[in-house]
């Protein structure tokens, strides 16, 4: 197994190669992070109310709630590297740092019980009101005093004080408004993967946020952070070459071709004596099977077979049309008479079997065509606003059918 | 320092142009250099798009009528207007959200393809909720209904597909077409030409116009699933006119980069019905090749 990866990695592009280097390194960084900020954490299931009186996140980790505002930038740096490098989506960009907030604020524990209890109620109660056909505004009313209703809950049953403030009830209706949408688009399982990726996230930026190197950074300076973070993401926001994520979406191309180059040497070098059959893996397969029948092509036709000479040349014949025959009216308005059941024969290439023909088209009169209209009952027509609208009576161009016409076999 | 950086994100002097898969970083750059965004508002909208391409001289799928506000569908009147066959269209609608068939009509009443009846009023009801912006996203209050005369493919393409419009999708770089394939329905897929919902993506040579490859979600089939037709080395056709298409769509609109859908009518041949702004990445995928190489031969140099 591990050969096997070994060969691969030999021969990977550098491509493959950078890409995979960079989102190892993310990743690595990121682990490490988060591993100090678990390490850093001093309880897991407290609950906000036994810190008499001290915010949360100040009694677990000792982060300052004036500093929970450092989250944000540093929550924006780790959602630009998780996507551009890592391709992890996640509901929208702010989305993932909201909920961290809220996570900080209310406990590493009781955070996610909180918010997956209240977005899991906004989930099943969100089809019934949608059916109400209420606006976007009314439908989040809702939600929110839904959510309210089920934090006020959650206080009374474990008879605590959470200190949620406004903030964490307005991400969590949001995060159930966003998850109805992508489900609405694309389907339950791509929904629910965005979803995971958007908690996950969350708790990402939660730990790192309280790791020692975070906390060294704002108590250094308030102001280092922002401004580190900020030219990060300048920075490495640049990056163009392909995500982690990629590598795999796209290894099938690079698989392929490996497989066809091997096969190739592979036929380039002969069997050895007395062995007809080769069943080797990964190898074109050169068992006897009988062959299946060859479709029989049509072959193609270089040029068209000569025609054999025709007969004499014969004066064409004068009949006169009786005045009421169709050819003679039309012409008398000067129109060319319609062809109907005739092919329109307008260049050599056509006369060849298998050539696509012009059946001919009626030019009906353009001016006598219902013109499309805006306003059915007499507004302005299309020809008003699109100007390419051919307005000559022709359509531009000239009454005559400029092909052969074939009536027997003898014509051509 | 900076040079440093710079080579080991790849954004060094050769570091840029190596490599043969564009990935999603790569494009949406592409996007933000070449794609401006007046241009990428104009093809999002599909009557603005068709106006733009129109006034180039592009042949587009037909309309019927454009329907802006209350005030128009108020005065329109289905039975009186609408032809035998049309599709109705939201002009700001994605991925096919809110368009309505009808294949046939029985005095007032027209038919969906799967047989369902759609009486005037339905058709009135349908046009109204396009107009109120029901299927436009989030952001449009307001919408235009675009009803076009509804287009009937090829033969040649329709014998390989049991039902459904097959579409070529076309990427170009300003005036040279890139990479293309054909989205061709499946049963599974309920007649939409829509990869995800695991329709056949066909993989097109761009010189000869033939299928060299063709993929159900990402497994490589070589006959149709329903039909059994023999899909590789089947030739396109019209392949010359399609490219020319191609090439002068993203131009015409104002867009760099740009992916064009191109349907083959019975009649009238090759005929554009929408620009993509933002085309997906996943026809390499289908193609087995790489965008970014086709693009680097074009002499680009991604900055």
């Amino acid at each position: 197994m591990i050969g096997r990866v070994g060969q691969i990695w030999a021969n990977a592009t550098p491509q493959v190669r950078r890409p995979f280097y960079i989102g190892l390194a993310v990743a690595a960084v990121l682990a490490v992070l988060v591993g100090l900020g678990v390490a850093n954490t001093e309880t897991f299931l407290a609950l906000p109310s036994s810190f008499e009186g001290v915010a949360s996140s100040q009694a677990i980790w000792g982060l300052k709630p004036s500093n929970l505002l450092m989250v944000l930038p540093l929550g924006s740096f780790l959602v630009v590297l998780a996507r551009s490098f890592i391709g992890l989506k996640a509901f929208g960009l702010f989305t993932p740092m909201l909920i961290a907030v809220a996570f900080l604020q209310i406990g590493p524990v009781m955070g996610p019980v909180v918010l997956c209890s209240s977005v899991l109620v906004g989930m099943i109660v969100t089809p019934p009101l949608l059916k109400l056909r209420m606006t976007r505004v009314g439908f989040l009313g809702v939600l929110i005093s839904l959510i309210v209703l089920v934090l006020a809950g959650l206080q009374q049953m474990l008879d605590t004080q959470l200190q949620v403030d406004a903030f964490p009830v307005i991400v969590c209706a949001l995060c159930v408004e966003r998850w109805w949408k992508q489900w609405g688009k694309d389907g339950a399982k791509p929904a629910a993967k965005m979803a995971f990726n958007t908690f996950a996230l969350a708790l990402m930026i939660e730990f790192v946020m309280v790791s020692d190197f975070a906390l060294a950074l704002i108590d250094w300076s308030p102001l280092l952070m922002p401004a580190v973070t900020g030219v990060a993401i300048a920075i490495l926001g640049r990056y163009r070459g392909l995500r982690l994520s990629e590598i795999g979406r796209f290894a099938p191309i690079w698989l392929e071709r490996r497989r066809r180059a091997k096969a190739a040497a592979a036929e380039a070098e002969a069997l050895p004596d007395g062995v007809e059959e080769d069943r080797r893996e990964g190898l074109p397969d050169t068992r006897r099977v009988p062959e299946p029948e060859r479709v029989p092509q049509p072959e193609p036709i270089l040029e068209p077979p000569r025609l054999p000479r025709r007969a004499a040349y014969r004066k064409p014949q004068f009949r006169p049309l009786h005045r009421s025959h169709g050819m003679v009216l039309a012409a008398l308005a000067g129109r060319a008479p319609p062809l109907d059941g005739m092919w329109v024969i307008g260049s050599r290439d056509e006369l060849r079997p298998g050539a696509r023909r012009r059946v001919p088209q009626i030019d009906p009169d353009r001016g006598a065509l219902p013109r499309p209209r805006l306003v059915a009952s007499g507004g302005r027509t299309v020809a008003e606003w699109a100007e390419e609208w051919p307005d000559d009576e022709l359509g531009g161009r000239p009454p005559i059918h400029n092909a052969w016409v074939i009536r027997r076999v003898e014509d051509v | 320092m900076f040079g440093l950086l710079n080579r080991w994100l790849g954004l060094g002097e050769g570091g840029l142009i190596e490599g043969e898969i564009l990935g999603i970083n790569m494009r949406n750059a592409l996007i933000q250099k070449y794609n401006p965004r007046h241009a990428i508002e104009r093809a999002r909208d599909k009557v603005a798009a068709k106006r733009a391409l129109e006034a180039a001289g592009i042949a587009c799928t037909g309309t019927v009528a454009v329907l802006e506000d209350h005030q128009q569908v108020a005065d329109f009147k289905p039975s009186r207007d609408m032809p035998d066959a049309w599709a109705i269209k939201p002009a700001r609608g994605s991925q096919g959200d809110g368009i309505l068939l009808a294949v046939r009509r029985e005095g007032n009443t027209w038919y969906k393809g799967s047989g369902a009846a759609l009486p005037e009023d339905m058709v009135m009801h349908h046009i109204q909720k396009v107009v109120d912006g029901g299927f436009s996203g989030d952001s449009a209050a307001e919408d235009a209904a675009l009803i076009e005369p509804l287009i009937i493919a090829d033969p040649a393409l329709s014998r390989i597909v049991p039902e459904g419009l097959p579409d070529l999708r076309v990427i170009s770089l300003h005036y040279t077409p890139l990479m293309a394939m054909v989205r061709l329905p499946t049963i599974e897929s309920d007649g939409k030409a829509n990869l995800h919902q695991r329709a056949i993506g066909a993989g097109i040579d761009m010189e000869t116009g033939r299928i060299t490859r063709a993929v159900v979600k990402g497994t490589p089939i070589t006959h149709h699933p329903d039909t059994g037709v023999n899909l590789i080395g089947f030739e396109i056709p019209g392949w010359k006119r399609v490219l020319e298409l191609a090439s002068r769509c993203g131009p015409a609109v104002g867009l760099g980069y740009c992916g064009a859908d191109i349907v083959l009518d019975v009649n009238d041949g090759p005929l554009v019905i929408e620009v993509n702004a933002h085309p997906g990445i996943e026809i390499q995928n289908i193609c087995q090749a790489g965008l970014k190489s086709r693009i680097a031969a074009t002499g680009e140099d991604f900055r």
